[in-house]
Formats: structure tokens, sequence, C-alpha cells
């Protein structure tokens, strides 16, 4: 008993920012419908600001007040009128991708205006961090334990007489529970859910200054790391209870703890600990209904926004017909509907007239750039080419299906480390190392999927989160698989007396192998995989009603796409001479989804600028100064920003601009041609502006009715 | 498993939500190529059924059987492959796809596995057979004109007949009708029992359907099961069943 005492209260203050954590996401999750993965970010921030405060000489407790009371809520408030009051409503994927975006950008931001990182080691608010102070039994509590348990408990007591005693509490709990009939009864749920906001961020905020003291430097990564477990405990929590959520931080504080004292040291004990989110997610996530889960504000509020609308794929009947024959619905998912055969490939893709044409063109250039484009460019144009794959494996899984990965990088990884390990331990040839790591991944892809997939939208990119955590710190490590800090050495591959070596040959097999990728990618979405895939996207009740084994299919695209990325990875890790695990990391997964979220999920196209997009920035961030890589940063968090504008994606909103544009001359033209062309010009977009989701019909009589 | 040679038999269903009885040891049965109506005020239980019969549902108590076959522990796409065509009162449609694409979506899956790598190599494209099935079904409700149409373009009527289409691909033995009349006119409701009439006629499969319209009920249904409170009141000839004193007590109000 004592000894377990010895290990279960060191754990308690961890609970307790757990516990935190837990009940913040859980608030604004309940609150406005977004689950805010930007969390761990928040409490960096007013980390950072709380010891850069101190180091300018502010005197502790009054740079704890201005970080908690004054940053936090500043943050919170910012982000909730710039961003999540606009998606409220809006798909999952529309919901995560700019708080994975803002986990990243943020962080750097704030860097920026801070100037620089303080190099002092972060203090406690009030106390000695590291003086203990008091005895329970035989364990001694050190300031910092005190004062983040303190902390706690004046921040729940504060929180319990809120919810109990106060008018705004009350309207914050009936909003919790239904923010439509709120609405209905007289109450502005638009100020409550904004209060929710500045209680969740003086919660993240209030976490990250307590914290702080555990590390010598402040760093964004142990921030975003202490995320995970907050998720956990709002899982438990099953996202609605804030009780539970903060009972579930709690005992997941402790947990860990005691875990890791009775456990043998070593990578069990090791990567058991930083796992335990993971476990707990695969167990409880599935607890949670799934009704509650998916959208607290499904069937209470109006799809009314401009995101609702493309994102929805919904389009009315009326201007549908108005457009008579032929006719394009705009959203993440591209189908172009002829009006004379009946039966066409469903078109999963984006497809314009002009697309083979580009197609072309943008080939040769690439084949040209062989013979004048100088070799570390090349090798630059190379790493685009193989990050296309990973990203084609995206477009393929989140694009086709809706479903988000958080662990693609975590399937990269793994195909590359046994490409490489294969190679070097079996001896087989490399290329059929990478087909090898291909289908490695893809085999865990499926192991991944059964558990997982009865799961959709917010808790399965949770729960591949979760795995992709458990890969980093049990499968990355292990010798044979990742080999840790190490990394693994991938050669490059030789068919028979043909090498790949150089930089050119070996170029020239990355194209090809992304052809292949790409043209499995097209078969699926054209064939009856992507016929299918269209009827679960229309309605998954009918699908499975006609007879379509939903989850099989399911199961299906998902390995295809670990499968790819695997692939993709290999030929990176090849392309590289080896590779590392930090590279593969569950943040990697996060900025790879968000890149190509912003660039466009719905084409080919969109996973090879991507592609390229990632390199250069990558390559911006190692080459230029410092400084600069945080401009990268800026303009990624800008990007995010107009991502909730456009979540149909950048190129298919300059498509879908410049179609609109030549409908309108057509239209015109037409009207000058006949009077009487029909309603062609009263569309949503006959006046005013383009809608950025709208869709310009096409003059009746181009197609056959 | 002997069922007495009866296509569908469904004994002593029961399934209650919390502490409601929704459905309270309900016995049906569907004969081959017969077609039967379930009536009921509401909140009798009679989608209810219907989710427990197609699987939806998992009924407390009770057993399916359908075409000599358990199948109360299946999954919904598994009894639909065994030839069980469903349609929805709140319409269930393919969002965005063409009339056509509804019909040969449901086509290739009744038949089976998903064929990736016949989609390679042949491209995903439809087979002969699929495409001249469609095209029967289309010609059969009418539709051939409005193949190319997305769904979300075509009025009520047009919607509920691809729905019943979708349904009918695949050659099933059964359909399960949920209000397939809701919404619609006199002449499309008119329409509809015309088709349905043709449908039985042309294929012999086996209509199972709730609905409210009694001009429909009588001019498709050969036999009438009621129910009220999750019982089964009475059951019989239409006629015979609509004339009976409890069950226009219950369904058409006391003083009736």
């Amino acid at each position: 008993m004592n000894q377990f005492l010895n290990y279960a209260v060191p754990g308690v203050p961890f609970g307790c920012v757990f516990a935190l954590m837990a009940v913040g996401l859980v608030l604004t999750y309940k609150a406005s419908g977004v689950f805010n993965l930007a969390f761990g970010a928040q409490a960096f921030v007013s980390a950072l600001a709380y010891v850069s405060l101190i180091q300018d000489g502010w005197p502790r407790w009054a740079a704890g007040v201005i970080a908690v009371l004054v940053i936090g809520p500043f943050v919170g408030v910012l982000l909730d009128r710039l961003l999540f009051r606009r998606i409220r409503t809006a798909s999952p994927l529309v919901k995560l991708v700019p708080s994975l975006g803002l986990l990243v950008a943020l962080p750097q931001v704030a860097l920026i205006i801070a100037g620089s990182t303080p190099d002092i080691p972060p203090p406690a608010i009030v106390g000695n961090a590291q003086e203990v102070y008091l005895h329970i039994g035989s364990v001694p509590l050190s300031g910092l334990e005190l004062s983040i348990s303190a902390s706690t408990v004046v921040v729940v007591a504060a929180l319990v007489a809120l919810f109990r005693f106060t008018p705004v509490g009350l309207e914050m709990r009936a909003v919790v529970e239904s923010p439509r009939m709120t609405e209905l009864a007289g109450v502005n749920a638009g100020r409550v859910s904004a209060f929710a906001w500045i209680l969740s961020s003086i919660m993240a905020a209030l976490a990250g200054v307590l914290l702080s003291p555990l590390y010598s430097q402040l760093d964004p990564q142990n921030f975003t790391v202490l995320l995970v477990w907050g998720v956990a405990g709002a899982v438990i929590g099953r996202f609605s209870s804030l009780p539970l959520a903060l009972v579930g931080g709690l005992a997941l504080g402790v947990g860990q703890q005691v875990i890791a004292g009775y456990m043998p040291a070593g990578v069990i004990a090791n990567g058991l600990r930083p796992s335990l989110p993971f476990l707990v997610l695969l167990v409880f996530l599935p607890l949670a209904r799934q009704h509650q889960l998916d959208d607290p504000l499904s069937g209470c509020d109006p799809p009314s926004s401009t995101v609702e609308r493309t994102t929805s794929g919904y389009h009315s009947a009326s201007t549908l017909a108005a457009a008579g024959g032929t006719v394009r619905s705009v959203g993440l998912w591209h189908q172009r509907l002829v009006g004379d055969g009946g039966i066409r490939a469903p078109g999963l893709l984006t497809r314009r007239p002009t697309a083979t044409l580009a197609w072309a063109v943008a080939g040769l250039a690439v084949l040209s750039a062989l013979t004048w484009v100088p070799p570390d460019w090349l090798l630059t144009m190379n790493q685009g080419v193989a990050f296309a794959i990973i990203f084609l494996s995206l477009t393929l899984l989140t694009g086709m299906t809706g479903q988000i990965s958080l662990c693609q990088a975590t399937f990269a990884g793994l195909g590359g480390f046994m490409a490489g390990q294969l190679a070097n331990n079996v001896g087989l040839p490399v290329v059929i190392g990478m087909v090898a790591g291909g289908l490695l991944a893809a085999l865990l892809g499926v192991l991944v999927a059964i558990p997982t997939l009865r799961l959709a939208g917010l808790p399965l990119a949770l729960a591949t989160l979760a795995f992709a955590l458990l890969a980093d710190n049990i499968l990355f490590p292990n010798r044979l698989i990742g080999n840790g800090a190490g990394g693994v050495t991938v050669p490059r591959p030789s068919a028979g007396p043909v090498s790949f070596a150089a930089t050119k040959p070996f170029f020239l097999l990355s194209l090809v192998i992304l052809s292949i990728a790409a043209g499995v990618v097209k078969l699926v979405g054209d064939g009856t995989i992507g016929r299918y895939l269209s009827a679960v996207r229309g309605s998954e009740l009918a699908a499975n009603s006609v007879g379509i084994d939903v989850y099989r299919l399911r199961v299906l695209v998902f390995a295809l796409s670990a499968g790819l990325a695997g692939v993709g990875g290999a030929l990176s890790g090849s392309l590289e001479g080896s590779l590392s695990p930090e590279a593969f990391s569950y943040q990697v997964s996060a900025v790879l989804l968000v890149v190509v979220a912003i660039v466009g999920l719905s084409s080919i196209t969109g996973a090879v600028v991507a592609g390229v997009v990632y390199t250069t920035l990558q390559v911006a961030v190692t080459t230029l100064p410092s400084r600069f890589a945080g401009l990268v940063a800026v303009l990624f968090g800008l990007a995010t920003l107009s991502y909730t504008r456009h979540p149909e994606g950048f190129l298919d909103y300059l498509g879908d601009r410049t179609q609109a544009a030549i409908a309108r001359r057509r239209a015109r033209r037409l009207r000058g041609d006949a009077l009487g062309a029909g309603p062609s010009g009263v569309g949503p977009s006959g006046a005013g502006p383009v809608a950025p989701g709208g869709f310009e019909p096409t003059p009746v009589g181009e197609g056959a009715g | 498993m002997s069922t007495g040679g009866k296509l569908l038999v469904a004994s002593g269903i029961t399934k209650t939500f919390g502490g409601i009885v929704a459905l309270d040891h309900v016995t049906l049965d569907v004969g081959r190529g017969e077609s039967v109506g379930i009536v009921g005020p509401n909140g009798a239980g009679k989608t209810t059924l219907f989710n427990c019969l197609f699987g939806l549902e998992e009924p407390d108590e009770g057993t399916v059987v359908f075409d000599g076959r358990r199948i109360d522990r299946m999954p919904v796409w598994k009894r639909s492959r065994l030839g069980i065509g469903r349609t929805y009162q709140r319409m269930e449609l393919f969002e965005g796809m063409t009339v056509a694409d509804h019909l040969l979506v449901a086509e290739q899956a009744a038949s089976g596995t998903v064929r990736i790598w016949r989609d390679f190599l042949h491209r995903g494209g439809p087979s002969p057979d699929e495409l001249r099935h469609v095209e029967e079904v289309l010609d059969l409700l009418g539709l051939a004109d409005l193949a190319g149409r997305p769904v979300d373009t075509l009025d009520l009527g047009h919607a509920r007949l691809v729905e019943l289409g979708r349904a009918m691909m695949g050659t099933p033995l059964l359909l399960m009708l949920d209000e397939p009349s809701s919404g619609l006119d006199a002449e499309d409701t008119a329409r509809l029992a015309h088709i349905l009439d043709e449908t039985r006629r042309s294929t012999g499969v086996a209509v199972v359907m709730v609905e409210h319209d009694l001009a429909l009920v009588e001019s498709t249904v050969d036999r009438l099961y009621v129910l009220n409170f999750g019982k089964v009141l009475a059951t019989g000839g239409v006629d015979e069943v609509l004339s009976d004193p409890d069950v226009r007590r219950a369904y058409l109000g006391s003083t009736a």
C-alpha cells in the first residue's frame, strides 16, 4: 500500500493538469461543436507569455495572472471569432483541420510575437518548484506539485460554484444539453458559447503555466504531447460529462505514474506509459454512443453557412433543375453528372476538360527537368514525388470516404523501415522491399481498421491519432522496426543490370511509381468501389440496405491507403538513404492532413501539388534562417484560416472560379444569340460574386434532358 | 428449418426501448409471392417491426426465418443479398448519383463481393447483364427518360419510384415497403399500385408493406396484419380485418 502511494501521489498533479485539459476540451466541444485540438498550443502560448513576462522582470504572480486571465481568454475569444464559430455545423474534417493547423502554427506565431524563446527555466507561480514542503505518508510533495493540485482544486470549486449558482452557469448547462432548445428559450447561445471558450481557454492557460516548471526550457512539443492525455480524459468523459472528464484526467495522471512504478524499466514500461492514451481511447471510444460523439449540434443548428453547403454536397432541386442537363455539384465530392448517358463512372475525382492537357504539359516539363535542373534540386523534386504518393493515400481515404486518418505518416514510416530492414537484414532487393513495405503497412492498416473503423468522424480521427502515438512509442523505437534514434538505412534499388542509385534514374523510377499509385487511386475512384463509396456517402443506411458491406469496404480502402502510404515512405527512405522515426511522428501525420486538405483532397492533382508544397515548405524551414521558418508557420496558420472559407481546397476553388467565369461568358453569349435561353442566369451565382461553394449552371439545352 | 413453405416467418418478436414495449411477441408470416400489409395507428410498432425483420434493430426475443434460413443474427447487407429489398418512409437515396447509377449500385452489390481485381482489369465498367437488368427495371418503372438525372432533381413521386427500383435490383424474393405512398398524390399512388401489380406478376416477388393509405392497401394486399401497442390485433383477409369491430375501434377511433 505504501509503495502504491509512493507511485500514485506524484501522479496526482499530472492528473490535475490532464483533468483541466479534459474539462476544457469537453466544455468547448459541447458548447460549440468543435473538438479543439489546438488546446495544447493554447497552453503553450500562455506558458510562453508567463515565462517571458518573468524574464522581463514582472513578479511571478502578476505574470501568472496576466498569462492565465488575460492572454489565455484573449487567444480563445480570437479563435472563436475568427475560426471556430464559422464551422459549428460543418463536417468532421472541416472542424478538425483548422484546429490541427493551429496546433502547429499557433506556438510558432507566439514565438515570433514574443521575439525570442526565454532562456530562464520556468518557475512555479508560488513557492519553490523543487523544494519539498510537506509529506503524505512517506511521499514528499514539492512546491510544484502542491501548487498544481491547489490551483486545480480552486478552479474546480469555482467551476462548480459557477455552474450551480450563477445564471450564466445555468445557461451553459442548458447550452451543453441542447443549443437549439436553449436559443428557443430566449438565451443567446452564441454568447454562452463564447463564454465557454473563455473558460476553456483559461483552463488551457492554467494547465500550461502550472506545468511549465517541469521543463528546463519551453518547447511546444511538450505541450502537444500533453494534449493527447487531455483527449483521453475527454473520451473517458464521453465528450459530454464534465465530472467524468475530470475523474478521467485524474485517473490517467495517477495511472501512468503507477504503471511506470510497477513495470520493470525498459521498452515496455517506457512505451506503455505514453501509449496509455491509446489503450484508453480504444476501450472508451466505442463505449460512447456514436450519435453523441459525432456532432453535438447536428439537428440543432440550421445548415446555413457556406461551409455546410460546400461540404455536404447538398444542392437544392430547383437550382439543379435550372441547370437542365449538365450539372456539376461542388464540394469535397465532385461529381460530374451528364444528362445523356445514364450510367457514368461516378467520378469521385475532379475532372476538368483541361486536365489531360495540363498533365501532358506538366509531364513534359518534369521530364525536361532531368536535363537542366541541378542535381540537388532534383533531389528535392524527388522528395516531392515521394510525398505525393503519401498524399495520394489521403486522397483515397479522406477524399473519397471522408474518413480522417491521423496516422498516415506512421504507415509511411513503417513501409520505409520495413523496406530498409528487409534489404539490410534479409537481403531482399530494395524494389521488392518497397512492395513488401507497402504490403506490411496495408496489413497493419487492416489491424488498425478492424477495431477503429466502427467509429467515424471525430472518434476515428482520435483513434488513429492514438495509434500513431502508440507506434511512435512502441513500434518505432524497436530495433527490428524503426531502430529508435539511430533510424534505418534504405539503399537505392537496382534491377538486374539497371541501377537506380544515381539521381536521374532514381527520379525516373519515382515518377513511374507515382504514376502507378495515381493509376490505382483513379481506378478505385472510377470503378465499382468508387460507385459504392459514392453510395455510402449518399446514404450509409441505404448502401447497407442494397447489400454493400460498408464496414468491409472501409477496411479495404483503409488498407489500400495504408499500403500506398507505406510505398511512399519506402521511396522517400530510399531517396534519402536513411529514415529516422521522428520524421514520421504523429505531428507529421497531422501536418500532412492539413496540407493536403488545404490544397485539395478531391483530385490526384491535389495530392501532387500538396507533395510539391510540402517539400518546398520543408526546404524553406530547414534552409532559411530561423526567423523565416516562423514565417512559414504564419503562412500555414493563414492558410488554415482560409480553409474554413474554402473547405473544398485551394485547387478546386481556383478551378470553380475559372469554370464559373467561362460559364458566365458562355451564358452571356447565348443570351445574345437567342432570346429566352432559359433560366440560365438565375443560379446562385447569377447575382453578385460567385459563392465559393456555388456552382454555375450550364445553360439549358446544352445537355439532353 | 421447416416453415411450411412460407418465405418469411417471424415468431415471437419482442423489442423494448427502455421501459416501453414496442413489440410484444409479434408473429408474422409472408408466403412466396404473397402481398401482405401491416397497418395500425401511429406508434403501433410497424416500423420497429420492419427494422427487426431487416436487421436495423436487434429484437430482444424472437426468431426470423427467411427462405429457410435463420436471419435474425445477420447484418443488414447480408439479409439484403439473400433477397430482401427495402424502402424507407423517409426516403434514403444516394444524393448526387443518377437514377441509373442507383439501380446499378444495387444490382452490383446484390451479387456479392467488392470486385477490386475486376475493377482494375475492366476499369469498373458494368457487365452487359447488369446493364440489361437496369434497363428492364427502368422500363418497368417508366423511368427510362430520367435515367441520367441526378436523383436530387426528381420530384417526390419519381424519387419514390427510384427507391422502389433500387430495392427491386438483384431479383429479390421479398420487397419491404415502408409507407410507399407517403407524400404522394392520388395519381402517383395509383401509378405506384399499378407498378407493384406489374412487378409481382412479372417477377413473382412477395411484398410486405406498412401503409396508411387504405385504398392502396385494398388494391394491392392479399392479407393484412393490424398492429396496436406492439401486438398483433387482428390478421386475415383485407375486408374481413377492416370490418372487425376491435380494429375499427383501435384504428379508426372508438366512434366508428
